[in-house]
């Protein structure tokens, strides 16, 4: 293995080496201390809402197939045939009773059974045990409102324990009302920048708001709420390593539209019984589950997976979401508001990419390289606020985030399984 | 469809390439109707139903990628936003096109057909964008645009546009030019 990580991370003084989002070897152990070993998230429940419904996504580099069985029960896979590891299923979305591969044609079922082998007798001379030759399950796949996550290995905490004082964040974006949430829509695509520069940013980055965003704030397409250092605003830590920016209780964050301001301001009082007193001090507008999983409540509402693809590529895979109570008109605004502020061609979105692009490319020179990132702001100005469960910063522009971030980065990294870290 | 209008059509579509590669973005706005719905989508990868690869279970499940093009969009807008997004290049701080792209519209397949009103007529085309960004950066966006062109006086307005772009994962970091 490559050097400590605990050298590269040192969060006690702000400082971070930038060898981490460049070095190919880190990439690799990433994938297998970070990726093979985190919750990850797959989709959520309105994706595959009936018997048969199936969604193929990837837990980082590898390809996954999400089914509910013929019984109703959710399975998650590996999409991969067990025979010569084609993939199995080529398609986004769909509904099956069995998916059978395109190379052989051998046929499994969608709760993972092997139920079809082409010259089984003749081939194999019937002495294939497809008992065992069924679809590889994940470890352990389980679900959060709606939220479905999974993990790789078999010795990582429940999902529960995973998330600690995370959950109650996650609902004050997917449980605000009876019912939860449903998506509305889809973006995919490519950037050539290392993972972890947007899952820092979406956790943690309100410093960058007013001047990368600046054209869309000062056109009209944002109210704009953590633009400014106003003191309300905060970074929160909730703990194993997922962060949240979270603005002040009676701040809005949402798109300037008429119907969505109008909306919000209806279901307020319901929403702040809903989530409890903690929601009359903070409001939790962007935020990452550790490690590449982001939700959005600020000018749009998004979930979205930051995939890694190698060290200097990302896919993003992103959903705009919509609470499921909301009247038609509402989910339409919302939906317009996802994909004209944060889409491929967002308002907002469109702004990021060069930044994280250049964050990265420059890491290949050597010289970068040994500069170290400054993840100083704000060092010695957080402290652990026990109403919040949570660390937090005094002021709304602060790095304490990024600073828990990678703190937790690093000891994933060094440890040699779950029960060290 | 008259040859005349065909080739009206023709010279009005090479024009407003034009306008969009030398970055003439308030001619360009003023080529649309106020209630314009300019909108892009992308594609999904969906067996067909014959696909030997899955046994549909329920058949009310598996629809066509047509059914959820709303959900599959990454622009959708009226003239109000395209004049947003054109104020924003002008700020100063559109990182995303400062400095701007390089873009080549090539338009082809140009087919005109009767419209849904006595005013308008359809409009195919297709289209390869070029962009050539910064030092070695190079995109290629590839599809078909579906407008409503509306007699207006001696000239014509794009009254609708709908642009399929043939990608499912976006393979461009992104999309901060106008097709």
């Amino acid at each position: 293995m490559t050097a400590q990580m605990s050298q590269l991370v040192d969060s006690d003084n702000g400082l971070l080496s930038r060898r981490i989002f460049i070095e190919p070897e880190i990439y690799q152990q990433e994938l297998e201390r970070i990726f093979a070993r985190c919750w990850l998230f797959l989709c959520h429940d309105s994706q595959i809402p009936q018997p048969g419904d199936f969604f193929t996504t990837y837990m980082a580099e590898d390809p996954v197939l999400v089914v509910r069985d013929s019984s109703g029960q959710v399975h998650a896979f590996l999409n991969v045939c067990r025979h010569r590891g084609n993939r199995l299923c080529r398609a986004d979305t769909g509904n099956t009773a069995t998916f059978t591969c395109a190379y052989h044609g051998w046929t499994y079922r969608n709760d993972g059974r092997l139920v079809g082998v082409p010259y089984l007798k003749e081939a194999y001379h019937g002495e294939l045990d497809r008992e065992r030759w069924g679809l590889t399950p994940v470890a352990q796949l389980e679900s959060y409102k709606g939220l479905y996550f999974a993990t790789f290995d078999p010795e990582a905490p429940p999902l529960r324990e995973y998330l600690g004082e995370m959950a109650w964040y996650i609902d004050t974006f997917v449980d605000r009302r009876e019912g939860g949430i449903e998506i509305v829509a889809a973006h995919k695509w490519v950037m050539p920048c290392n993972w972890k520069f947007p899952a820092e940013n979406f956790g943690g980055d309100a410093y960058h708001v007013h001047w990368t965003h600046g054209a869309a704030i000062t056109t009209g397409f944002s109210v704009g709420s953590t633009a400014s250092p106003a003191t309300a605003n905060r970074m929160v830590s909730p703990g194993n390593g997922h962060v949240l920016i979270c603005i002040g209780p009676d701040g809005f964050g949402d798109a300037p539209m008429p119907e969505i301001q109008a909306y919000e301001r209806e279901i307020r009082p319901e929403v702040r019984q809903r989530l409890g007193s903690r929601a009359a001090l903070v409001n939790p507008i962007v935020g990452t589950v550790f490690p590449n999983f982001s939700l959005l409540r600020g000018t749009s509402r998004t979930l979205r997976v930051w995939h890694p693809r190698g060290a200097e590529k990302t896919e993003i895979w992103s959903w705009v979401f919509v609470d499921k109570a909301a009247p038609a008109e509402v989910k339409n605004a919302f939906r317009l508001s996802g994909v004209r502020g944060f889409s491929p061609a967002g308002t907002f979105e469109q702004d990021d990419m060069d930044n994280w692009q250049e964050c990265t490319q420059t890491c290949r020179g050597v010289m970068a390289r040994r500069m170290p990132i400054n993840n100083q702001m704000g060092l010695g100005h957080e402290r652990f606020d026990a109403a919040l469960g949570a660390w937090a910063s005094d002021s709304g522009f602060s790095e304490s985030n990024h600073r828990q971030f990678y703190r937790r980065w690093a000891r994933i990294m060094d440890a040699e399984s779950w029960t060290e870290i | 469809m008259g040859d005349e209008l065909i080739r009206e059509v023709e010279q009005f579509l090479y024009r407003e390439a034009r306008l969009l590669d030398e970055r003439r973005f308030h001619e360009w706005l003023a080529l649309f109707a106020d209630d314009v719905r300019y909108w892009m989508v992308t594609r999904s990868n969906l067996y067909p139903r014959s696909s030997k690869a899955i046994a549909i279970l329920n058949p009310g499940r598996n629809v066509d990628e047509t059914a959820d093009e709303d959900g599959l969009a990454v622009l959708d807008e009226t003239k109000k936003t395209l004049e947003g997004r054109v104020a924003r290049l002008e700020t100063g701080m559109a990182w995303a096109e400062d400095p701007p792209s390089r873009t080549r519209h090539l338009i082809a397949n140009i087919e005109v057909v009767p419209g849904d009103t006595p005013s308008e007529f359809g409009v195919y085309s297709n289209f390869i964008v070029y962009r050539s960004r910064a030092e070695t950066e190079q995109d290629f966006y590839v599809g078909m645009r579906r407008d409503a062109l509306r007699r207006v006086g001696g000239g014509l307005l794009i009254s609708s546009r709908k642009i399929t772009l043939d990608q499912n994962v976006l393979v461009a970091k992104n999309v901060s030019i106008f097709f």
